[in-house]
């Protein structure tokens, strides 16, 4: 069909020009640095050279650069002094995402990402700017031959027009945002920048703010902190709303397909059979909310696609709609068990010494270094104490023929589904004291992001429960 | 409670890891010597160098004499024809089943304390983790390998 050979839209070039100017501006700065007092002529003179160069290389590697699809393969031509020839299978090719930046929209361009089975940390290939309707075109081609075979060897599937399409309501989206864990991390980012910032700031000047801030009365400093938590809170609900605005999830066939972001448009697909659980995440500002975060654990996929170690479902959904969602999406996943299997009475005293340890330890250090401030330690006591009664009240799983639901905490109520022919290994151990009380820890892997291992861990369960589960994961008789 | 698996590992296995730990506490007790005669030149209190000597004391024992015996005793394994059934640890006893199908490749790997017994050690990985059965006999290791590979090589599962 489409043996002709084709290129990058020329956008490419500037794209190709960045990138080799990012990756050589160490040498420009050092060189900046180094002529800087010497003699500015030569110095502007050897700049504009080395630009022109670089711009010379990017025009000519766009030039190139040339892919067609030919022989049921995706060829891809490239290099100026060593030509290099990548032919990809189109059955070997798992997954095409389209991407678009901020600057890619202005052009109305995307950025095509194959990538093939194989673990690594680039895609196979990327075509890094096509216009939108030629990457639409090409991924409908690459997918439509795969299609074909399938329906070949599967017999005809009944055609569904109609896909469940799941897509993220605005006031949700804001829901998520203003819930998000983000305000954490910024504030501590901001604590950090705020230390490091002090070295920069001349002594005297930053003496006369000191005492400036500190004559304020108390009222204003609060108002201050007030103020700031609350620009940190907005730049939180900003960042979900860019991370996932316009988040829409579609099932195809045998993949999901997922789109989402403002600024930056991803288009994600996940093919069905590489997921290896399913994960439903209750944080604990949303839990007592209702609401939750689906996600899932994908085998593969590379850092490229800039996801974090899950790729997220659905950002936040009511907890009773998630049953629903996955019988539509990933009927397999779907059940939800009204019971789980608990934790012993025995195991409260182990989860309560784990958490409540390292908080004393800090607290004593609080206490024997700032005496004026020892309410703090006591408030992490009571913090400590709570949250391992609430990790030793979510810990649990459920068992029914051919997977395993587990649920655990660390902060936020994590519920993980997980079929039997996904688990890699399995784990019990147990320490003398765990021995004496008849508790034990059972420990699972599977493929996570990567191709590296992905471990969940439900510690003291019970002696009997665990070795249930192990002599369920067993392949003997 | 599950059986423990059947199979032990060589016996030699303490010895190796005898001196093993006996390098890393040879360090200590240099360290402690070093400080002992610096204390002497200098004319400083032998306070850190006694803590120090216990220390070291305490550690050749720990180390070199008593968890090496400790180690082999618990550590334990078995091959059945689906899967791998492992036992180890000192104070957490910890046993692991890894299903032939899951088995990516296995590798026998051998020291130069370890060739000194004439022993080998044979790891075995699936896509997920890694797991070790150290100090078997030469010939035993080669022959678990090859045996491992082999029923794992049977059917591959989907992935």
């Amino acid at each position: 069909m489409m043996s002709k050979q084709q290129r990058l839209h020329p956008a490419a070039i500037l794209f190709n020009f960045f990138k080799v100017i990012r990756e050589s501006l160490f040498i420009i700065i050092l060189g900046f640095i180094t002529f800087r007092d010497n003699n500015s002529t030569y110095f502007i003179l050897g700049i504009s050279i080395l630009i022109i160069l670089l711009a010379a290389y990017s025009v000519a590697s766009w030039y190139r650069y040339t892919y067609r699809v030919e022989e049921e393969e995706l060829r891809v031509e490239y290099g100026i002094v060593i030509r290099k020839k990548r032919y990809i299978s189109i059955n070997r090719i798992q997954s095409i995402d389209l991407t678009a930046g901020v600057i890619h929209r202005i052009f109305k361009l995307v950025k095509v990402q194959i990538e093939t089975a194989g673990s690594g940390t680039g895609a196979e290939a990327a075509l890094k700017a096509v216009k939108l309707s030629e990457g639409e075109r090409l991924r409908s081609e690459l997918k439509n031959r795969n299609k074909q075979k399938e329906v070949e060897v599967e017999e005809e599937e009944s055609e569904t027009p109609a896909y469940p399409f799941y897509k993220i309501s605005f006031k949700r989206l804001f829901l998520a945002g203003s819930t998000s864990s983000s305000i954490g991390i910024m504030l501590a980012f901001l604590l950090i920048g705020v230390s490091e910032l002090e070295q920069f700031i001349p002594d005297r000047f930053y003496n006369n703010a000191m005492t400036w801030v500190i004559g304020l009365s108390i009222i204003i400093i609060a108002g201050l902190a007030l103020l700031v938590l609350f620009i940190l809170w907005v730049l939180g609900i900003a960042g979900t709303m860019i991370k996932y605005g316009n988040f829409t999830i579609t099932k195809n066939n045998e993949e999901l397909f997922i789109t989402r972001g403002l600024l930056e448009k991803k288009q994600l697909t996940i093919p069905l059979n590489r997921i290896q659980a399913v994960g439903i995440q209750e944080s604990i500002i949303r839990q007592p909310l209702g609401y939750v975060t689906v996600f899932a654990e994908i085998a593969g996929g590379s850092l490229d696609k800039g996801e974090d170690f899950s790729t997220v479902l659905f950002p936040i959904m009511r907890a009773e709609e998630v049953e629903g969602f996955l019988q539509e999406l990933l009927p397999s996943y779907a059940k939800q068990p009204d019971e789980f299997t608990r934790l012993p009475k025995r195991a409260r005293k182990f989860y309560l010494f784990r958490t409540v340890i390292p908080m004393v330890l800090i607290g004593a250090v609080i206490a024997y270094f700032f005496p004026q401030f020892s309410w703090i330690p006591i408030i992490l006591l009571i913090g400590s104490l709570y949250l391992g009664l609430l990790r030793y009240w979510a810990g649990g799983y459920y068992l029914e023929d051919n997977h395993l639901i587990i649920r655990y905490r660390g902060f936020s109520k994590m519920t993980m589904v997980i079929y039997h022919n996904r688990i890699q290994s399995f784990e019990t151990t147990q320490h003398k004291i765990q021995k004496f009380q008849k508790l034990a820890t059972m420990k699972l892997s599977i493929i996570g992001k990567l191709g590296a291992g992905r471990h969940y861990t439900i510690k003291d369960l019970d002696e009997v429960d665990a070795d249930k589960l192990m002599n369920w994961y067993s392949y003997q008789d | 409670m599950r059986k423990p698996p059947v199979n032990r590992i060589a016996r030699d296995a303490v010895k190796a890891w005898q001196i093993t730990a006996a390098i890393y506490v040879g360090v200590l007790w240099l360290a402690t010597i070093g400080g002992a005669i610096i204390s002497y030149i200098n004319d400083l209190t032998y306070w850190y160098v006694a803590i120090a000597a216990i220390i070291s004391v305490l550690s050749t024992y720990l180390i070199v004499f008593l968890f090496p015996k400790i180690r082999w005793r618990r550590w334990r394994y078995e091959v059945f024809e689906q899967e791998i059934y492992i036992q180890h640890g000192i104070l957490i006893v910890s046993r692991t089943l890894v299903p032939m199908i899951r088995v990516q490749h296995v590798d026998t790997k051998q020291g130069p304390i370890l060739k000194k017994f004439r022993l080998a050690s044979v790891t075995i990985s699936t896509a997920a983790t890694i797991h070790e059965i150290p100090a078997l006999l030469e010939e035993d290791a080669s022959e678990l390998r090859d045996s491992i590979s082999a029923l794992a090589r049977v059917n591959e599962d989907d992935v």
